[in-house]
């Protein structure tokens, strides 16, 4: 799952960087408010962990330019400052959580999965589609009750395309997915991870629409 | 103690004024009747006393025995008069005694006197005739000239007893009306909540009313500017406070976390620069409550160009580190009046600051210099310098130039402006004119060099 980080400060951007990766998230970090606007509107990320106090654009105005634009992706607000109208504010802006430092990381992990799987609509921790069950927490696979070891690469592209079950996502989205900034990407990387899966979790899983993309239905094609 | 009430005031004044003018005139009136009376009715019995000489000469070779004349109106009681010849009284009025109204003494002389008869107050006139053998007495009874002049101030002050109840509800009324919008703005600063701090209006406002509204807006204003800046600070002191923690607390769990030892190793490191970090941070905070919590420190003069090279001396390392240069120039001993401790923590900000937020391979130089009247201390550095808005806000705490890629908490200018404060000298930056950078400005007064 990628994410931006927005945050100034060199020792904890870093922190965060290193305990989100930890944590099975790729992370571009940011260390400016222009650089954060001009990232959410163009890039596809999966949500986004906007410090407040940045050089160049305030937070609070980054998420009132972004969302303004249309950006709906979760954003949680990372921020020193408790006082209950700048809660307040942050929220209307259009944050999806308030988190105040210092955080703890796993907290703060599981504060993005909740926000990206109620993005998609998803209430559980477990993603459910066929007879596959995904827990991102834990980052397991089971097919019908049974453990299936992953790649770190083959569970995000899963991840992906279970968040998405049901729609086409296109190479290049994919890609954009897994892979953060300062990662060469192979032209046929995303392929290749697509026919790893299919070896484990058998063929008709992930359906390809030529010249469109990847798709994984929520049912059985056998049902 | 009860507040003392505008509006009767104002009333107890209108209508105090009103009575004092209406009285002043009346006794004005009064004077001016009376005198215009007496002329004409002085003139009357002038007149009158004249046709009596007049007559009495024609007809002296008449019985000489007195007459009385006949009463001819029932107003004439009010006047008398007498007529005597060679001593002899020849005609007299029916109220006129018979002995002469005036004293004896005063028999012979011409022109008018007040005189008592009974209970009565007379206006006599005496004359005489030509050859002093005839001599006559005209006379009007004082009353009469009183109750006309009275009639007349009766006719003005009745009206003003019946008036000036009237006056007084009128004069209420129009100063309830006048005070309306004081009433106003009483009623609307009672009903704000304690925390509004908008500008207060108030419609149809008088001018005289305006300085009064427009210093308590300003008021309004400034308390408003002050808690901003306090809500400010308090953001960014829980900024400054909260970052280095969190960054401490991500690090060290990633460390806990992490297989990988060069990671590991990493984050341990930045784990220490945090703790580093939030040291230093405490210890200015620190120093900026001693500061300002303490009495004045004691200052005696020394020398502050000796003191500027040790504290140069500590930092040069800091600027090898970055292949930076840091000079001194200071070749004269030159004598302030300080604490050498707290000035050194001054220099030592100053030169750190210059250092912290110029590039590698940057140029730093320290000056102390003077003249008969000040000495000066001057940093600049050949660093990116300040834009004139950012110049302004040195000072603020925890105020930090964005973008300066710096990890300062923006306590090191206030307790140099502190430290300034103590020891009077004044705080200046610029365009570094030497460097290109920006430049600092400390100046003292001189101090007398100590023998």
């Amino acid at each position: 799952m990628r994410i931006l980080l927005a945050e100034d400060d060199t020792l904890l951007g870093d922190g965060l960087r290193a305990g989100l990766r930890q944590q099975g998230f790729q992370v571009d970090w940011v260390r400016d408010g222009a650089a954060a606007e001009r990232e959410l509107r163009a890039q596809p990320y999966e949500a986004a962990v906007l410090d407040l106090g940045l050089p160049m654009m305030d937070g609070m105005d980054v998420l009132a330019s972004v969302r303004r634009a249309g950006v709906t992706l979760p954003v949680l607000v990372l921020t020193a400052r408790d006082a209950v109208p700048d809660r307040i504010r942050g929220l209307d802006l259009g944050a999806d959580d308030y988190v105040l430092k210092p955080v703890d990381l796993q907290e703060l992990a599981a504060r993005l999965r909740a926000l990206v799987r109620r993005a998609h609509g998803q209430p559980q921790e477990q993603l459910r589609a066929q007879d596959l069950v995904l827990d991102a927490a834990a980052r397991v696979v089971q097919q019908a009750g049974q453990l299936v070891p992953l790649s770190t690469r083959e569970f995000d592209l899963l991840h992906s395309l279970m968040l998405n079950a049901g729609r086409v996502l296109s190479r290049e989205q994919l890609e954009q997915h897994l892979y953060s900034w300062g990662h060469e990407v192979e032209s046929n990387a995303v392929e290749v991870h697509v026919h790893h899966l299919r070896r484990k979790l058998g063929s008709g899983v992930i359906q390809t629409v030529r010249g469109v993309g990847y798709l994984l239905p929520r049912e059985s094609p056998a049902a | 103690m009860k507040a003392p009430s505008l509006q009767r005031r104002l009333l107890a004044l209108v209508l105090g004024l009103v009575t004092v003018v209406w009285l002043g005139t009346a006794v004005l009136t009064w004077l001016d009747v009376r005198h215009e009376l007496d002329e004409l009715l002085d003139g009357h019995l002038a007149q009158a006393a004249a046709l009596l000489v007049v007559q009495q000469v024609g007809e002296m070779e008449d019985d000489d025995h007195a007459v009385d004349a006949p009463s001819l109106h029932r107003h004439a009681p009010k006047i008398a008069f007498q007529v005597f010849h060679e001593g002899r009284l020849v005609m007299r009025s029916a109220n006129a005694p018979a002995s002469p109204m005036v004293r004896p003494e005063e028999r012979f002389k011409s022109g008018f006197r007040s005189v008592r008869l009974g209970d009565t107050d007379w206006r006599v006139f005496a004359t005489y005739g030509a050859e002093r053998d005839i001599q006559v007495y005209v006379a009007e009874q004082q009353r009469s000239r009183s109750s006309i002049v009275w009639a007349l101030l009766r006719g003005m002050l009745q009206p003003m007893v019946v008036a000036l109840p009237l006056l007084a509800l009128a004069v209420w009324w129009a100063v309830y009306r006048g005070m309306l919008p004081l009433r106003k703005l009483g009623t609307a600063l009672a009903r704000r909540e304690p925390q509004a701090l908008q500008p207060v209006e108030v419609d149809g406002a008088p001018a005289e009313m305006k300085p009064m509204l427009d210093a308590l807006n300003g008021l309004f204003g400034r308390i408003g500017a002050l808690m901003e800046s306090e809500r400010r600070f308090t953001a960014d002191a829980a900024h400054e406070l909260r970052t280095p923690i969190a960054a401490i607390r991500a690090q060290a769990q990633v460390a806990l976390a992490e297989s990988d030892d060069a990671l590991r190793r990493h984050a341990l490191q930045a784990t220490l620069q945090g703790c580093d970090r939030a040291s230093r941070l405490v210890e200015q905070l620190l120093t900026l409550s001693r500061l300002e919590s303490s009495a004045a420190p004691a200052l005696a003069p020394l020398d502050l160009s000796a003191l500027v090279r040790s504290v140069v001396a500590d930092l040069a390392p800091q600027a090898l580190r970055k292949q930076q240069t840091i000079e001194v120039e200071a070749e004269l001993a030159r004598f302030v009046v300080g604490e050498p401790t707290l000035l050194a923590v001054l220099v030592r900000n100053l030169g750190d600051n210059a250092l912290r937020y110029s590039p590698a391979g940057a140029r730093v130089i320290v000056t102390v210099d003077g003249d008969a009247q000040a000495v000066w201390l001057r940093v600049e550095d050949s660093g990116p310098g300040l834009a004139d808005a950012d110049r302004q806000r040195l000072g603020e705490r925890f105020f930090r130039v964005l973008g300066s890629g710096q990890e300062g908490s923006g306590l090191g200018w206030s307790i140099v402006q502190r430290i300034a404060q103590v020891h009077a000298a004044t705080v200046s930056t610029q365009p570094s004119v030497q460097l290109g950078g920006l430049a600092v400005q400390l100046r003292w007064r001189a101090a007398a060099t100590p023998r």
